[in-house]
């Protein structure tokens, strides 16, 4: 039986906010995974920030990121408490209709034999606190 | 004008991790810098400029347990391993300026509760890079793999490649006195070592490991009156392009960039300014943290052409005699990690001639930086 990606465990992480990141929380705490463009001349960017790296602009909007697709993938056993080993596998999602921007996410919930660069990914959550972090699997 | 030598090197012994305790990292240095001094043959009160390669700094401390009088210069190149022979650039500046006369580079590490392999944890705990961390990505090895992955998938490079460079390095190792991974491995052994973060197993990831390394850069005329055969800084550059400052945490490189090592253009600046091509140089001391970015590497500095980086090392092309040999002291996958260091004195020994695995007639070396996000750096030395 092919092995399958779990969830990271973070649960010693606190999520740093600023202003600029703040509005991606809002939306991922509503279900909703927004990516920032320029309100100005529209150019998608990540990390979100105080500029427009094209126009300098501070005018920033916020979009649903629309379809994901797998761009790139590690795959990672970390050994967890029970002496087994936790299969994780930390990826790079693309979102070809919001400028091709890229985020890192966990790629969970998927067999190892079913992953593929260039498929087509479907969202979830991984509830942390009052953060909802995005996650990603095939299938 | 005046122009730049490296004249002077020295290091301690190499340490696996934790292993140079109870010596502090300072004691590390100074013992570094007085071993320049001496292999150069100047006085340690002849110091009058410093440069060091990044986490912490303390030019005070330096200063004032070597009983060095002033400085004239004294700088820092930073970065998260991408700037390392940018110090030879820093210094040359200096000299060439005439803001110093002895210019002592400086890089060290010491590994005692922190390691460099889940580095990535503190740098990422910030707004723009948390999201590293909840995917999981916790050190600079599983980063770099999703950049292997993706030469992988474009270029169809396969893990037979990785595991040349890593032979080719423990090849080398053999003959170092000093190397800390000095055992031969072969094909079978790499395909069943442990995955660490596919497509990179155990041996594509660099040595943890201890030392501290010192290099004397002052004029060529200075140089001339020292005691060793002077080493010039042909080209030197450091810096790098936007796109490339995305690596490690934002991986939003466009698609030709994301499959390299980010050193296409520092590589093109180097060889304008030294006027030379890829086919000029002899020996080719590549920063080796990961396997697969050595590959990337030769790419970026036209050794071979983009996407056939896994094919030319597959050929034999790094090893002794091959087309360009490639980190003949077994660099950081074999002999010792220290942020590039190591490669800076490999070079100067390959072109005074006194290295172990000596390339016959060594005139021009590239040493380089990273692969890291930005600054990246590169240095072309000859004699």
């Amino acid at each position: 039986m092919t092995e399958t990606t779990t969830t990271p465990d973070i649960s010693h992480l606190s999520i740093p906010k600023d202003p600029w990141t703040e509005p991606f929380w809002e939306g991922t705490a509503r279900g909703e995974l927004l990516l920032p463009h320029c309100g100005s001349c529209g150019t998608h960017r990540w990390p979100p920030g105080p500029f427009c790296p094209e126009c300098r602009s501070q005018d920033v909007d916020w979009a649903p990121a629309g379809p994901a697709v797998l761009y790139s993938y590690t795959v990672v056993r970390q050994p967890a408490p029970d002496g087994t080993n936790r299969i994780v596998a930390p990826c790079l999602v693309e979102f070809p209709e919001a400028g091709g921007v890229r985020i890192v996410a966990a790629l969970v919930d998927t067999p190892l034999d079913a992953i593929e660069i260039g498929a087509t990914l479907t969202l979830g959550w991984n509830r942390h606190g009052d953060d909802n972090i995005p996650v990603f699997s095939i299938g | 004008m005046t122009k730049a030598a490296v004249a002077g090197v020295g290091a301690t012994p190499y340490y696996f991790r934790g292993e140079s305790a109870p010596q502090t990292i300072f004691e590390m240095i100074g013992k570094a810098v007085m071993a320049a001094c001496e292999d150069a043959g100047i006085a340690v009160t002849d110091i009058d400029g410093l440069v060091f390669y990044s986490y912490g700094f303390d030019a005070a401390l330096i200063v004032e347990q070597l009983g060095i009088p002033e400085l004239t210069f004294c700088s820092v190149v930073g970065g998260v391993g991408g700037g390392s022979a940018g110090v030879l650039d820093l210094a040359r500046l200096a000299v060439e300026a005439g803001r110093a006369k002895n210019v002592i580079c400086i890089g060290a590490c010491q590994q005692l509760e922190n390691r460099y392999g889940t580095s990535l944890a503190g740098l990422a705990t910030t707004p723009q890079g948390i999201l590293s961390l909840t995917a999981g990505l916790v050190g600079p090895g599983q980063s770099l793999a999703l950049i292997a992955q993706r030469h992988m998938h474009k270029y169809g490079t396969r893990r037979e490649a990785f595991a040349e460079v890593v032979m080719s390095s423990r090849a080398y190792a053999q003959t170092m006195p000093e190397a800390i991974r000095k055992r031969e491995i072969t094909l079978d052994e790499y395909f069943a070592a442990p995955m660490m973060a596919d497509p990179l197993c155990h041996y594509d990831f660099c040595i943890e490991s201890d030392a501290a390394l010192a290099f004397l850069v002052t004029s060529t005329e200075r140089a001339a009156d020292m005691k060793q055969k002077p080493v010039n800084i042909v080209a030197s550059a450091h810096g790098g392009k936007r796109e490339w400052g995305r690596a490690f945490f934002w991986l939003n490189m466009p698609d030709d960039v994301f499959a390299s090592a980010g050193a296409a253009s520092i590589a093109e600046r180097l060889y304008a300014e030294a006027g030379v091509t890829p086919n000029d140089i002899d020996v080719a001391l590549l920063y080796d943290h990961f396997s697969p970015l050595v590959i990337m590497q030769l790419e970026d500095y036209g050794f071979c052409k983009r996407g056939e980086g896994g094919p030319f090392v597959e050929s034999g092309a790094i090893r002794h005699g091959g087309a360009i040999p490639v980190n003949p002291h077994g660099g950081q996958l074999s002999e010792c990690y220290v942020i590039g260091m190591t490669q800076i004195r490999e070079a100067v020994q390959q072109l005074r001639g006194t290295a172990v695995n000596q390339v016959a007639d060594a005139k021009l070396a590239v040493v380089t930086g990273g692969p890291a996000p930005i600054p990246m750096s590169g240095a072309i030395l000859g004699v």
